[in-house]
């Protein structure tokens, strides 16, 4: 990750990184202590000094809590990307390449982790608790997948899975606790899959449907 | 939906109607040392890869090292998986922190996007109770907890010593798929240690309890034989076998019917055992391999009491099963018995005595259930039982055996002692013979080295 300016180098001070990424100087010093993931150099005189690299990575930080994440499963997140040695940018510098997904689920409790293993792949992940949100967002912000709990919103989500087919665009995974694979195709769904879902069984349909992984996906567009 | 988890005990899978169902939320209950722990991770080592691993959690009142420490001394306990594919973590310092049991929930789930398991035990759930502030507090972790364990696929134990009034009212016991019951009970001076389940989703089970073995291997299952009742069981042939005793055959229509069960009942030293014997020895003279399961007599007096007739144990188309009264447990017994009847090709076998094992039975219910079962599977196999009972008093006829089992044999032979005169006559009646016409006289027979020696018809009023 490091690069001719020297990414790994202590260059900001606390108060400029906040201003630049518009997290409180108190949020930062609590991350720091809480997770210890971010650790900053010091100046002779005890000041933070904080590198490139530790910029994007509380940039990555600052946009899943922004989107719904704990602190807590944001840096998670943040470990597994590290060790994977992947790129942390979400800065929409890649614009029409993300791979957003849409997550349409009715129990708060599966959304959460069924998030956290997208994010886990690079996906950026969306998530919707009614089936009204859901058709907002897909017009909105034009996601390239949608995964839809056909419980949702009291059951309606087979009626979501045809709507959202009726626009143009993405792929949709059906997913349920129950024996749903007749109505979903019926109503369009590209795929089903039986709750709870194996967080591989997951990934791995999602990436069949897109085509491509969304970590090869980025690393296709950077190199370009 | 049908996926089953293992436990790691082909008996306990059985029960389970193959195994437990995954993805469910499972209690194991029962008293200190009833074996809760070493089932759940019976379960765990059996189940566990790493790609979806087992997390053991130890909550406040098992101590995380205890649980490590004789975790290693069980033959399944697999060092090298520990930190690959089993992980065992302390949820103390959670339960114990400000937060209470929401950090408790939330601990878990930090687990689950971790590690990915496929087993999530916690040992003992029973002592989060405790750190709840009331019994709403509980219910919404509770909630909280299963909705969070029903989100991701993943089979869970929880564990506790639960009284059985407890399992009326906690709330746990509605929240669960799965109740696994672990009990021990004092019969006769030994303790009976017996397996139940009570409650299984989505899943067939075989009610009832089973006796269940400790040891380093974990624990061993054997399920109650209960076979059920079948209106097919009596096959009604014209071919006989032979009792052995020319002139009880002829008493008998020319023998038993083949695969009928015989009682031999009488009083201690009326010749019981001899009558068994003959009927062994005979098919084993017909090429009919036999088997003999005794809790009488070791094999060393049962060899001297063979010679004694000019037969021996050496024939290789006879076994001989010997199991200590004193240690034997029908559950168990009857597996090994059904095994080597398997194994042998045993065509007729012998148990001696069905008092003994009777002793051995928890209760009478049982003990009706257990040898209805057992003739009915040997005779569904063409398999001839001739089984001993013994009759409290001398002279006085009171009951032939207890607890109705006359009732389930195919052919009651009643040996019995008469005074006559100065003298003591053994005598055999045939009570019963299923399907067949008999000859009901009370007969005179001698004890000879050629065995029973049957002798004439009693007349008069004797006894």
């Amino acid at each position: 990750m490091a690069d001719e300016g020297g990414g790994s180098r202590g260059v900001y001070s606390i108060g400029a990184v906040a201003r630049m990424l518009g997290i409180p100087v108190a949020t930062i010093r609590n991350w720091e202590e809480r997770y210890g993931a971010i650790v900053p150099e010091r100046s002779p005189g005890g000041h933070r000094l904080y590198s490139r690299d530790q910029i994007e990575q509380l940039r990555f930080l600052a946009a899943q809590v922004s989107q719904g994440m704990s602190a807590a499963d944001a840096h998670r997140l943040l470990a597994e990307q590290r060790e994977g040695d992947r790129h942390l940018g979400s800065d929409g510098a890649g614009g029409d390449m993300r791979l957003l997904v849409l997550l349409a689920e009715r129990d708060p409790v599966a959304a959460d982790l069924e998030q956290f293993f997208l994010r886990t792949e690079g996906y950026e992940v969306d998530v919707a608790l009614t089936v009204a949100e859901a058709e907002e967002r897909w017009l909105d912000s034009q996601p390239r997948l949608a995964i839809v709990e056909l419980m949702i919103s009291g059951g309606q989500g087979a009626d979501l899975c045809r709507r959202l087919k009726q626009h143009e665009g993405g792929a949709v995974i059906a997913i349920s606790v129950l024996e749903g694979r007749d109505e979903a195709l019926a109503a369009g769904a590209d795929a089903f899959l039986r709750k709870p879902v194996d967080p591989l069984e997951l990934v791995s349909t999602v990436k069949d449907l897109l085509g491509a992984s969304a970590l090869v996906a980025r690393g296709g567009h950077e190199n370009r | 939906m049908d996926e089953r988890s293992t436990s790691g005990d082909e008996g306990l899978d059985r029960i389970l109607g193959g195994g437990l169902p995954t993805n469910g939320i499972n209690l194991i209950i029962g008293l200190p040392g009833s074996g809760k722990t070493i089932l759940c991770q019976q379960f765990i080592f059996a189940g566990a890869t790493a790609e979806r691993p087992a997390i053991y959690l130890s909550t406040v009142s098992e101590p995380f090292e205890k649980i490590l420490r004789y975790a290693q001394t069980l033959s399944f306990f697999d060092r090298p998986a520990v930190g690959r594919s089993v992980f065992y973590e302390d949820l103390g310092p959670a339960v114990g922190g400000d937060d209470g049991l929401a950090a408790v929930t939330e601990r878990i789930a930090a687990l689950i996007k971790e590690r990915r398991p496929g087993i999530i035990a916690i040992d003992s759930f029973k002592a989060l109770a405790a750190f709840a502030q009331d019994a709403r507090e509980f219910r919404r972790f509770l909630h909280n907890l299963a909705a969070l364990l029903t989100a991701f696929p993943a089979t869970s134990f929880w564990i506790g010593e639960y009284s059985e009034d407890e399992t009326r009212t906690a709330p746990e016991f509605a929240v669960a798929d799965g109740i696994i019951s672990l009990a021990r009970e004092r019969m006769n001076q030994r303790t009976l240690r017996h397996i139940e389940v009570t409650k299984l989703r989505g899943s067939d089970f075989r009610s009832g309890r089973h006796t269940y073995r400790l040891s380093s291997d974990g624990i061993t299952v054997f399920p109650r034989l209960a076979d059920p009742v079948r209106q097919d069981d009596y096959r009604l042939s014209e071919a006989r076998i032979s009792t052995g005793i020319a002139p009880l055959d002829r008493m008998l229509a020319d023998g038993y019917g083949p695969g009928s069960s015989t009682l031999v009942s009488g009083p201690s030293g009326s010749g019981k055992t001899l009558m068994g014997l003959h009927f062994i020895f005979s098919g084993a003279a017909n090429d009919e391999p036999g088997l003999i399961a005794t809790l009488q007599e070791n094999p060393i007096q049962l060899e001297k009491i063979a010679r004694g007739f000019r037969w021996s144990l050496d024939d290789e188309r006879v076994t001989v099963m010997y199991r200590s009264p004193n240690d034997v447990y029908i559950d168990q017994w009857v597996y090994e018995l059904l095994d080597l009847v398997d194994s042998t090709g045993a065509k007729r076998v012998m148990i001696d005595s069905l008092s003994d094992l009777q002793y051995a039975s928890p209760d009478p219910v049982r003990f009706r259930e257990f040898v209805y079962s057992l003739t009915q599977r040997l005779s569904r196999a063409g398999i001839s039982p001739i089984m001993s009972s013994e009759t409290p008093d001398l002279f006085h006829l009171g009951r032939l055996a207890e607890y109705g089992i006359s009732h389930l044999a195919d052919n009651v032979v009643l040996l019995q002692y008469l005074r006559a005169d100065a003298r003591l006559l053994r005598t055999v009646t045939i009570l019963k013979s299923r399907a067949s016409a008999h000859d009901p006289e009370i007969r005179e027979f001698e004890i000879t080295p050629d065995g029973i020696v049957l002798g004439d018809p009693i007349a008069g009023d004797h006894a």
